[in-house]
């Protein structure tokens, strides 16, 4: 699954560990899904959608 | 896993785990000594020779709490992976003994030694996996 993390990130000039901090998980969650090697639960990628101010949808895409 | 890491989960499941390896240590110390110095039998003796195998499952009870209590899911999932591989190398490496020593008499592996192959591997599996997800 594709994502737009680190574009995200970037505009808001957030750090990997920042967004750790706001999802209450640690820096190498955030990269694991950063970087495509972990899907994150539904949950967790509400949060993601809601911490961003967005949806799912504009943070992930099922491409390869 | 650490003691001192920020995940509170993990600091809490690092302190369990000491306390059930000091428990260990006490239950064995405390079985050998009455073995040597007693020489118990009936069921004080297999009270005895079962105390230490109780402090051992006690940390694989301290590990399903920690997965329990542990809010990060990746960080669970590391866990569970890790433990998978160290279940599944240990199921391999003690089949394969066990065809070894009924075919070709290799010396036999005492079940007592299967907790910390089992221990070691899953040890390593998560070095391995810390690696990959870096």
């Amino acid at each position: 699954m594709k994502n737009r993390l680190r574009v995200l990130r970037a505009e808001r000039e957030w750090s990997q560990a920042d967004l750790a901090e706001r999802l209450e998980v640690s820096r190498q969650s955030v990269n694991a899904i950063e970087t495509g090697k972990y899907d994150p639960s539904l949950p967790l990628a509400f949060k993601l959608a809601r911490v961003f101010g967005t949806t799912i949808e504009a943070i992930f895409s099922d491409e390869k | 896993m650490g003691c001192t890491t920020n995940n509170p989960a993990a600091r809490r499941y690092c302190r369990r785990f000491l306390f059930t390896m000091l428990l260990y240590t006490l239950f064995l110390v405390l079985a050998v000594w009455a073995f040597v110095h007693f020489r118990p039998t009936g069921p004080l003796a297999w009270l005895l020779a079962v105390l230490p195998a109780l402090a051992i499952i006690g940390q694989l009870v301290v590990f399903g709490i920690y997965l329990a209590e542990e809010k990060d899911e990746f960080q669970r999932t590391i866990a569970v992976q890790s433990m998978l591989w160290g279940i599944g190398a240990t199921l391999s490496v003690t089949v394969v003994w066990g065809f070894l020593e009924n075919f070709v008499h290799v010396r036999h592996l005492d079940l007592i030694l299967i907790y910390p192959l089992y221990c070691f591997l899953s040890g390593i599996s998560f070095g391995l996996l810390q690696l990959r997800y870096k």
